[in-house]
């Protein structure tokens, strides 16, 4: 009984939520249209808790993925705004927030220094460059051409559904290969096994000739990467670029990877997991905003409902 | 004798863990005033039943009574309070602390007009309490995680002797303790008998419980299967009780003797910690390392495994120049490593089997060194495992849910997956019981059979003597001597790694 409280109790409590918003909205909740909806508002958030899954699978944060999607979507922008073509300010931008992580894992694997601490500093002076390059201001109008905007807006006709016209936000279809690629790469390949063998014993994978700080450099890169795509995502979403747009998604992403852990065997960070506990943190949002909950009150639900969750998952794993 | 009241009574005795029993009506007796050994394999039930007297496991049925009157131990401070005292294999101790403020911790520290910690004092009666064990180069003050593992079970047990309690639960309290060191603490223990308490004594070593025990209760598959005297009992007799078979030998034969080529040569290697040392080894060969511990055998084994920065000397295998700078390639020489703590550095514990095995393998476990292939890694896993008879559900089993015996085989699996041509061992046998033993020296012969070396380090006398061909001594960083294994006495072993003259020609 305690067993399954703990691998299914936040399950449990998600299927809780969704007949309790459905009851509650039956006319707006439960239908194709909210649901698709769902999935564009959360794809960010996905994007980045998957890179965020990856470095908690070997035991590590990255504090600074909020500071770094922020600066991607500034980078992109000003790349946009001085004449340059989007595939250009697109792919610089990935490169910043791949060199970003890149330089975590430097400070992380290489120097030794905590990653708690390092992308703490990091994020830090992510958020500072991001206000340095774009003068603090809002970069917005006239600077982003249509297209990057209008992307967002797109997405893949699915036909109509009771006589409204649905369709998958290209968004969602990133988020979904993301997550995609991340699961390849973290249940398919050797790297994966290797980085859940660093998480479970560093030093026994660096005794079974695993090259652990090569490892950890690549993990921290690839967070780096996912966050400036959530970035780039969230600028496209909103046509604009701020230096502090991306600043909520850090906490969440890690708390989306927590809740996700609650549902694993050894409550080890599964990708899979991580897509659940995104979802869960979107749907409370998406439900409580049709709700009129107001935003603080919805702050205070939802850390208290992570408590909950990781805490039902914790009491049965044995008291000390 | 009179029948006197025991001190401690648990009879039938039963816990199951999630459906699987590990306790079916087990009992102990223990009487005033002795030390009784507790024995069995790995997994027979010896710390479960340790952890229902402790407090720490509440048993599904258990009759205990201490000095006859009937108790329930629901907690560790109920064991605390009927005089139990536990020293445990993975004690609990503050390495940032001082080695006074570990003995004192939990109890009450000296104080200066009841207020003020009285540091000067609280070091004396650390001081006093360490003097008991004979105890003169631990300085009181320093900090306890400065210390060896020896020195700080010492503390450890020096901490537990502090009040006077009924009975001490020692598990393998010289796991990590020198020969002198054990000798001290065995003095201490038969003060404590002749004072009236009594010690329940867990280990593996045999010798040490016939040289040191009264009595001996003997679990098998979770039931006592024999309670008695020592007196009249030999080593074998108990091996077989134990295992519930008959073993002949405590090692396997080797089946062919060393071969002509040289698989490695060290020359003039040299690291932090190892002045220069010179040997080779041939195939086939198993050489052991003898020696006290810190005398710089870590230090060579992690010089030939590319985990420590080599000062001088050159190395070679199979002839060929050997540079490895690091462990992966040392695994990619076929330099295969079974390091000395199986949980810290070995195994991956909430991993499954096979991917602990597979772990230091994934090149060729893999489609093109990228792409996982459980399913044929299982089978290979399966395969291993079967050949050391590995006690599992599967290969998929998470590697925590094993008996320490065959968690070391996994370890062995994983050195062996790879076919090594040397193979490096530390400790191969700690913690493990006589069954699982006896399955990890027969691994070793058949590699040697295969042609493979072997550089064994242990502090266990007899394996090293067991099992190896020649033995290197090391002291203070230096090889001193290689001596032939056939032959060699224990003591004149002994002599060696202390450097003392010895009667015979080194």
């Amino acid at each position: 009984m305690q067993l399954f409280v703990r691998r299914y109790g936040t399950l449990i409590g998600f299927v809780a939520i969704l007949v309790f918003f459905s009851a509650v909205l039956p006319g707006t909740f439960p239908t194709a249209r909210n649901w698709l909806n769902i999935t564009q508002q959360v794809s960010m958030l996905m994007v980045v808790a998957a890179g965020m899954t990856i470095v908690m699978v070997m035991g590590d944060f990255d504090l600074s993925v909020g500071s770094a999607a922020s600066l991607a979507g500034i980078v992109a922008a000003l790349m946009m705004a001085a004449g340059q073509p989007i595939w250009a300010a697109v792919a610089v931008a990935l490169l910043v927030g791949l060199l970003g992580g890149a330089f975590n894992g430097a400070m992380v694997s290489l120097v030794g220094i905590l990653p708690f601490i390092a992308t703490l500093a990091t994020m830090t002076m992510f958020s500072g460059l991001a206000f340095v390059v774009s003068g603090g201001k809002t970069i917005s109008g006239r600077a982003i051409p249509e297209d990057f905007g209008n992307f967002a807006r797109g997405g893949i006709p699915l036909g109509e559904w009771g006589g409204v016209a649905i369709s998958l936000p290209n968004l969602s279809i990133i988020a979904i290969v993301v997550v995609l690629a991340v699961w390849v790469l973290l249940e398919q390949t050797t790297y994966g096994r290797r980085l859940y063998a660093i998480g479970g014993n560093m030093e026994a994978a660096h005794l079974s000739g695993i090259a652990v700080k090569r490892l950890r450099l690549i993990a921290f890169s690839l967070t780096g990467l996912a966050a400036a795509a959530g970035g780039l995502m969230y600028a496209s979403r909103v046509a604009s670029a701020n230096p502090v747009q991306g600043s909520g998604l850090m906490l969440n992403a890690i708390a989306a990877v927590f809740l996700g852990t609650t549902m694993s065997r050894h409550g080890e960070p599964r990708i899979l997991a991580t897509v659940v506990g995104v979802i869960v943190l979107g749907v409370l949002d998406n439900g409580l905003t049709q709700m009129s909950v107001d935003s603080y009150v919805r702050q205070v639900l939802v850390g208290a409902l992570i408590l909950l969750a990781v805490a039902a998952s914790s009491v049965t794993q044995g008291r000390r | 004798m009179a029948p006197s009241v025991p001190l401690l009574s648990a009879t039938s005795v039963t816990k199951a863990y999630a459906g699987v029993p590990a306790l079916s009506g087990a009992s102990l007796v223990v009487a005033p005033g002795e030390i009784h050994a507790l024995m069995g394999e790995n997994g027979a039930g010896k710390s479960t039943l340790i952890k229902i007297l402790a407090g720490v496991v509440a048993a599904d049925t258990a009759e205990i009574t201490v000095n006859g009157e009937r108790v329930s131990i629901d907690s560790t401070k109920a064991a605390y309070r009927l005089g139990l005292r536990f020293i445990h294999q993975e004690f609990n101790v503050v390495p940032t602390l001082s080695v006074a403020e570990n003995i004192f911790m939990g109890r009450r520290y000296p104080r200066r007009a009841g207020l003020l910690v009285d540091w000067a004092e609280l070091n004396r009666e650390a001081q006093r309490a360490l003097d008991r064990l004979g105890i003169d180069h631990i300085d009181p003050s320093q900090n306890l995680g400065a210390l060896s593992l020896g020195d700080q079970m010492l503390v450890r047990i020096s901490a537990a002797l502090l009040d006077d309690a009924k009975l001490y639960v020692m598990d393998e309290p010289t796991a990590a303790l020198t020969r002198d060191e054990s000798e001290r603490l065995f003095r201490v223990l038969r003060e404590i008998r002749a004072s009236g308490s009594s010690v329940l004594y867990v280990s593996h070593r045999l010798d040490e419980i016939m040289a040191l025990c009264d009595k001996a209760t003997v679990l098998r598959d979770g039931r006592s299967i024999d309670s008695g005297a020592l007196t009249n009992i030999t080593h074998d007799d108990l091996v077989a009780l134990m295992i519930g078979r008959k073993v002949e030998e405590a090692y396997p034969k080797a089946t062919a003797k060393p071969r002509e080529t040289t698989v490695f040569a060290a020359s003039r290697l040299a690291t932090v910690g190892l002045n220069p040392v010179s040997f080779s080894l041939r195939e086939g060969e198993v050489l052991g390392i003898a020696g006290l511990s810190g005398s710089g055998q870590a230090e060579l084994i992690r010089s030939i495994f590319g985990d420590a920065k080599v000062t001088a000397g050159t190395m070679t295998l199979s002839g060929a120049p050997y540079t490895p700078s690091t462990p992966a390639a040392a695994w990619q020489s076929r330099v295969a490593y079974v390091p000395r703590e199986r949980r810290a550095e070995g195994l991956v514990m909430r991993r499954p089997i096979f991917e602990n095995i597979t772990l230091a393998h994934l090149k060729r476990q893999s489609r093109a060194g990228t792409w996982l292939t459980p399913n044929r890694e299982k089978r290979f896993a399966a395969e291993l495992g079967a050949n050391m008879r590995l006690k599992a559900v599967g290969p998929a089993q998470d590697v925590l849910e094993l008996s320490g015996g065959n968690q070391q085989k996994v370890v062995f699996a994983k050195a062996v997956a790879g076919n090594p041509r040397l193979l490096l061992l530390e400790e191969p046998t700690r913690g493990v019981d006589v069954g699982a033993k006896y399955d990890i020296y027969s691994i070793v012969r058949e590699l040697t059979a295969k042609g493979a070396a072997v550089i064994l380090v242990s502090s266990d006398l007899p394996e090293l003597i067991g099992i190896s061909d020649r033995i290197a001594v090391m002291r203070q960083g230096e090889i001193t001597t290689i001596v032939d294994a056939a032959g060699l006495r224990e003591d004149d072993l002994i002599n060696l790694c202390y450097g003392r003259a010895t009667g015979m020609v080194a």
